[in-house]
């Protein structure tokens, strides 16, 4: 990941000539939580899953005083990693703007195709917990009356389409994930291996 | 190809829990065993490994695309119909895979021989990709190893380039069993992987995943997945309350449903039919398969699923020489010839040849004492020696 990321290990391979192996290894989650904690210790179900804290940049996240001003600024360079490929592309700067509001949107340089269009980023998400498993990811303004929005101020939209509302909570940065429309079933996987103690292999 | 006793690092767990590799060592009983390392020539492994193993693959895709369009293939894989037209559907799609493991018996004289292809729910992958790749730089570093020593291991690299490709926008999870660590840490590292390579992600209990109203899965968190890797088999996915809605759910997952096809013993059957006397396949039928009679008594019974080798047995001079127990086998078997794994120093490694996409990455050993290589064996590292 970027450059001065406190969480990322980097080893360079001794020798950078032509080699059968990675030239570098580098990993950010597993180094600091370990593989197995991150899934044993904390994935528990009981976690408030649709909590999630919501900053413009990491210079909010680390005046607000509840996380390290280098685990802010790390949060926030995963999400602007993310950025480029999970931002939601549009075909017209009025198709935006229709989801994102006026003077929010601007031209994909990189895009490929028709949709050239993306919105701004308006700031980033993560999860109140780490137990949630959820990694930074940008969230971009959400244009109030389209979609049948709340009416809450300062509500915003992931690049999958979710809605986050927030000002409502205990801090300005408390957000809340708005539930999928119609009802979400679980529990649907699982139950055919439950005779197995694992399924690699 | 030699194994050779080099001596453990006397930091090694300290360095594992540094590196986040907390499973190094199961239920009590070691898994990662470095006092000694397997020693192969570069010939050796890119002529009898890396060449094969994408041959094979090949093969294996020729193979797939011949079994989407054969019901009686998908049949003979014993396939429920239930699955089919998510099968065909994401092959027809082009839906991408991720990876897999083709496993070997090969000891450096002759040719490897393929004995099962992991295609669907592989592990070992992190302590191939990062900890087995740390032991070699520690040891060039330290100069336990010859300098200019090197390792078949670019899967770290070539996965992240790999999500980079293949990862739609939008949100990916990564699910498998919270309770087994080796399942959950595969999950957690690929997703480790994936951020680096730009994607918004989320590691889920497979317990947590969701079906939304509007076809696509999620987690608690409701939000559609736009991919979800599931370190789950396909054949117990379909099973599941949410099998029947798989076909037309919106997310796309990793492996894909045509994966199905590859990891089946029922593929070392339909291999052989298709490249009779390949020289890295065995003569492999299905068991009501009169060609049987061919093996002359000298063979493995593979049930058509199962994990770690489980309820394989093998057969010399039609006497059960070894076997090993387990839950599967009710879907069938395959015979297939024997290629007993090589002894080493009494030891019999079995050689696991990592693709990612659709190139060999890299690979890894796992050490067992007895001639079936099962949950138990251990994890022993590789090195190609200066040429």
């Amino acid at each position: 990941m970027g450059d001065g990321d406190p969480r990322a290990r980097t080893v360079a391979a001794t020798e950078r000539a032509a080699t059968k192996r990675s030239q570098t290894v580098s990993t950010m989650l597993v180094a600091g939580a370990g593989l197995a904690a991150l899934g044993l210790g904390s994935l528990t179900r009981t976690a408030p899953s649709k909590d999630v804290l919501v900053y413009p940049d990491p210079a909010a996240c680390a005046a607000e005083g509840i996380r390290p001003a280098d685990a802010c600024r790390s949060e926030y360079a995963t999400a602007r990693a993310a950025y480029p490929r999970t931002a939601p592309h549009y075909d017209t700067l009025d198709a935006c703007a229709r989801h994102h509001g006026s003077f929010r949107c601007l031209t994909d340089a990189t895009a490929t195709g028709p949709q050239g269009i993306v919105p701004r980023m308006a700031g980033y998400m993560i999860g109140r917990s780490a137990a949630q498993g959820v990694t930074p990811e940008p969230v971009y303004d959400h244009a109030s009356g389209h979609g049948g929005h709340n009416g809450h101020g300062g509500s915003y939209c992931t690049g999958s389409g979710s809605r986050v509302s927030t000002g409502s909570g205990g801090s300005a940065s408390s957000g809340k994930l708005v539930a999928s429309k119609g009802k979400t079933a679980f529990g649907g996987f699982g139950g055919s291996g439950k005779s197995f103690s694992s399924f690699g292999s | 190809m030699r194994r050779i006793p080099i001596g453990e690092r006397p930091d090694w767990r300290a360095r594992a829990q540094e590196a986040g590799f907390t499973f190094h060592t199961i239920d009590g009983a070691p898994y990662w065993d470095e006092s000694h390392a397997y020693a192969f020539t570069l010939r050796e492994i890119e002529d009898d490994i890396e060449g094969p193993a994408g041959d094979l693959h090949a093969l294996c895709l020729d193979f797939a695309a011949a079994a989407v369009a054969d019901e009686r293939i998908l049949a003979s894989l014993r396939i429920p119909e239930s699955a089919w037209d998510a099968v065909r559907e994401s092959w027809h799609r082009g839906d991408p895979s991720l990876y897999g493991r083709l496993d070997f018996s090969y000891g450096g004289t002759g040719p490897a021989k393929l004995l099962e292809y992991n295609a669907d729910t592989p592990t070992a992958l992190y302590e191939t990709a990062v900890f087995q790749w740390l032991w070699l730089e520690e040891g060039l570093r330290d100069g336990r190893l010859p300098p200019g020593s090197d390792q078949f291991n670019a899967v770290h690299e070539r996965l992240i380039d790999r999500l980079r490709r293949l990862a739609p926008a939008g949100l990916t999870g990564f699910a498998a069993e919270a309770a087994a660590p080796e399942d959950i840490g595969t999950a957690a590292y690929l997703q480790d992987c994936a951020v680096q390579a730009g994607c918004a992600t989320i590691l889920l209990d497979l317990a947590q995943i969701g079906l939304r109203a509007d076809g696509a899965f999620c987690g608690p968190d409701e939000r559609p997945l736009a991919t979800l890797f599931k370190l789950y088999p396909w054949e117990w996915a379909f099973r599941d309350a949410f099998g029947a809605a798989i076909g037309a759910a919106s997310t796309r997952f990793l492996e894909p449903p045509w994966k199905m096809v590859l990891s089946n013993k029922g593929l070392l059957a339909h291999l052989w039919a298709r490249a009779p006397g390949h020289p890295n396949l065995l003569p492999c039928f299905f068991e009501d398969d009169p060609a049987c009679a061919g093996l002359a008594g000298d063979y493995v019974r593979k049930p058509l699923l199962s994990r770690e080798g489980a309820n394989i047995e093998m057969f010399s001079g039609d006497l059960r020489i070894a076997g090993a127990e387990g839950p599967y086998g009710a879907e069938g078997f395959v015979r297939q010839a024997l290629a007993e794994l090589p002894a080493f120093d009494g030891r019999r490694p079995l050689v696991g040849a990592w693709m990612v996409g659709d190139a060999p990455a890299g690979l890894c050993i796992r050490e067992s004492e007895g001639p079936i290589t099962g949950d138990g064996a251990l994890f022993v590292p590789h090195l190609i020696e200066p040429g």
